[in-house]
């Protein structure tokens, strides 16, 4: 075991990514010793924000909590007050909702697969699934009028209905999303290329997954039964059919599994919602200064990339006392960081990449050697090109 | 017009930079360059360093932690160089404005020569606010 | 059994557990949300309870909110059904609470981010620093409470009025 060790730090920003962060690392020669999160460079102070707005105002800064699981984030907001309120809504409006939740996650994941697909070197993978979640977004479009932040649950109801003349449009471009993705369900399991980088790379067992408490798709890969549209079913969920993925193998491989999975039933939920859905309104009245009585309320929903938690204590007024929102990635780093230790630098971006962040991973990175107090640069894309050339040796 | 700034303006290479964003706006700027709207037919290509940069697009409504970081990745790039902001929140700080951590847009912290509004801008949008951009460099 | 019964058994083994003198509130609102109070000094033994007799392993978040005349910690556990908030009052002038990181390895980053935002100190954490706010920010300055404001905070990080609506 060599004597130095170096500590890179890797900074914000990727060619494919979302969130800023940094983690350093501690590694001994190729393997890493220890990680260090650095977090905190997406903190816009939302929570201190959403104390002086109004509820109806505060819609639309909960969407841009996070761009890709803007609905889920609505949709735990909207529940939140509603349980507050004691207001009941229009069955209509549940279903609308679970569409566009579904519509959510496939987008989600998707994009997650063409970004892990880029992280392997895979970019063609990358160029085609991408190209192919074209359709999700087409279908989001028209149904919400955005492609991202589509603000389609309120405060009572939703906001656009959806209308029956196109519903056979929908089916079909359904069909070809569970299609797809059916086709990339085969190449990743199959591809050697895929299974060599992420086969056995980044294992957590159940028990750590367990322990740390992590959430979503990265604790199912492990085998965890957790999913909080069936331990705490909200909207319909406890009426659809529809199927829990999990995985044994705790890796990036089952990581994909899971979430390829989930995407298919995702389509064939979505298409039961259109084959069930049942007439009638899809709002009740809030008006925009109401007040929301006395109480407080946990909301949880089960976002794309796991378990997202909204608390609202609410003081009487037409602005929440104290809001609380925790986004599912901040479960999951603590996960992230036992999967990294004692694995190769080679795997950093794949494994970081495995539990769909919602933050961004490379760019600059920095060697520093300690003991002979020298520093040089690498940067995110040749990190990349060092894990893939590692590999074809 | 000279060969270099010809040279120059027929093939931008772009960096991307998330200053706090939502990540709506970075997935349209990576949705740029999927096979739809293909952003490298108009020879952009978007690098991950900003040393080969010669635009530099930015999104999100750059909090505290992020500022020096975003200032010092734009004196990273070689001269010359542009900046695009893209989305409400890089214009002027978007609905995070009135939030104790956000600077409230780009233009506070570098010069930005073209902004590109929308939460999020659809990549055409994108796509147009780069190429008007350049043609206004002269191409 | 129903869910809404099995919640109010677990409430009440706790309550039998904690001895009836020590929780404060315990309300089963619907199934599968509890929330239940109780001192701070007690909080290491309900938190040690819930985990190993009622299997509520998994921390969801922890939660501090400034009441105006304290602050309370709450801390949102979860197991399959039910989902149970429990929360412990402390002092503004000696604002500790005994960190549960011992009992549910997966609290360490929320209890950091309460100590970093509200001020709460969780006593015998393994590594308590700053998670959220920037290096440079101000010590002493917990944004969340209500004692600031944006414009207040503004002027007392950026050192000048930064106000927009009035």
């Amino acid at each position: 075991m060599s004597e130095r060790e170096y500590i890179i730090p890797i900074g914000p920003q990727h060619p494919a990514l979302k969130e800023p962060e940094n983690f350093l690392f501690k590694v001994d020669g190729e393997i890493v010793v220890d990680v260090e999160p650095r977090i905190g460079y997406n903190h816009r102070g939302i929570e201190k924000a959403m104390e002086s707005r109004t509820y109806i105002q505060n819609l639309y800064i909960v969407e841009r909590v996070c761009g890709i699981c803007s609905n889920a984030h609505q949709t735990a907001y909207t529940q939140c007050v509603e349980e507050v309120l004691g207001m009941e809504i229009p069955e209509r409006s549940k279903y609308i909702r679970v569409f566009v939740q579904e519509l959510e996650r496939i987008h989600s994941h998707l994009l997650w697969l063409g970004v892990a697909a880029h992280e392997i070197g895979f970019d063609t993978l990358f160029y085609y699934i991408w190209r192919d979640r074209e359709v999700v977004m087409d279908l989001l479009e028209m149904v919400s009028g955005n492609r991202c932040n589509y603000a389609m649950p309120t405060i009572g109801g939703v906001r656009r209905d959806i209308s029956k003349e196109n519903f056979p449009m929908y089916h079909k471009m359904l069909d070809t999303l569970h299609e797809r993705t059916l086709y990339y369900l085969g190449v990743c399991a199959s591809e050697k290329t895929i299974l060599e980088r992420a086969a056995g790379v980044g294992v957590t067992s159940k028990a750590d997954a367990i322990r740390l408490s992590a959430a979503g798709p990265t604790a199912r890969a492990s085998g965890v039964e957790s999913d909080i549209r069936k331990d705490s079913p909200y909207l319909i969920y406890d009426e659809i059919p529809f199927k829990m993925y999990t995985e044994t193998g705790g890796d990036v491989l089952s990581n994909v599994l899971v979430r390829v999975n989930e995407t298919m039933e995702a389509a064939k939920i979505c298409k039961w919602v259109l084959d069930n859905i049942p007439d009638g309104p899809i709002k009740e009245k809030f008006s925009p200064m109401s007040r929301v009585p006395e109480g407080e309320a946990v909301s949880l929903v089960e976002a794309q990339r796991g378990e997202l938690i909204h608390y609202l204590q609410s003081r009487g007024e037409n602005k929440p006392y104290r809001y609380k929102i925790r986004a599912p990635t901040l479960g999951n780093i603590l996960t992230v960081i036992e999967k990294l230790k004692g694995g190769y630098i080679a795997d950093i971006p794949i494994v970081l990449a495995g539990i769909d962040p919602c933050f961004s991973c490379t760019d600059r990175m920095v060697f520093v050697d300690e003991g002979k107090d020298r520093m040089w640069d690498m940067n995110g894309d040749q990190l990349r090109r060092y894990g893939i050339r590692w590999y074809e040796k | 017009m000279s060969l270099v700034t010809w040279a120059r303006t027929r093939s931008p290479w772009l960096i991307h930079f998330n200053a706090g964003a939502c990540n709506a706006c970075d997935i349209e700027v990576v949705a740029a360059l999927t096979p739809r709207y293909d952003i490298e037919r108009f020879g952009a290509v978007i690098k991950g360093t900003p040393r080969h940069a010669d635009v530099m697009v930015v999104s999100g409504s750059v909090p505290r932690k992020i500022r020096d970081r975003l200032k010092r990745i734009y004196e990273q790039m070689p001269e010359p160089k542009f900046v695009v902001a893209v989305g409400s929140c890089a214009i002027s700080g978007g609905v995070f404005q009135d939030c104790y951590n956000v600077m409230e847009g780009v233009d506070k912290v570098i010069p930005v020569d073209a902004y590109v509004p929308g939460c999020p801008p659809k990549p055409e949008a994108i796509l147009d606010g780069v190429v008007k951009l350049l043609m206004s460099a002269g191409y | 059994m129903s869910v809404l019964e099995e919640n109010n058994k677990t409430v009440e083994r706790l309550t039998e557990h904690i001895g009836k003198k020590d929780v404060l509130e315990a309300t089963v609102p619907r199934e599968r949300r509890a929330f239940v109070r109780v001192p701070k000094e007690r909080l290491l033994e309900a938190a040690a309870f819930l985990h190993d007799k009622e299997n509520l392993k998994h921390v969801t978040t922890i939660t501090a909110v400034d009441t105006g005349e304290d602050l309370q910690v709450i801390y949102h556990l979860r197991k399959k059904d039910l989902s149970l908030s429990l929360k412990v009052n402390t002092p503004y002038d000696d604002p500790k609470v005994p960190s549960i990181t011992g009992v549910y390895n997966g609290a360490a980053l929320y209890e950091r981010e309460v100590y970093d935002l509200m001020g709460v100190v969780p006593e015998d954490h393994p590594d308590l620093r700053r998670l959220i706010l920037a290096d440079e920010w101000p010590e002493g300055v917990f944004p969340l409470r209500k004692e600031w404001d944006v414009k207040s905070l503004r002027k007392r990080v950026d050192g000048e009025e930064w106000g927009r609506n009035e």
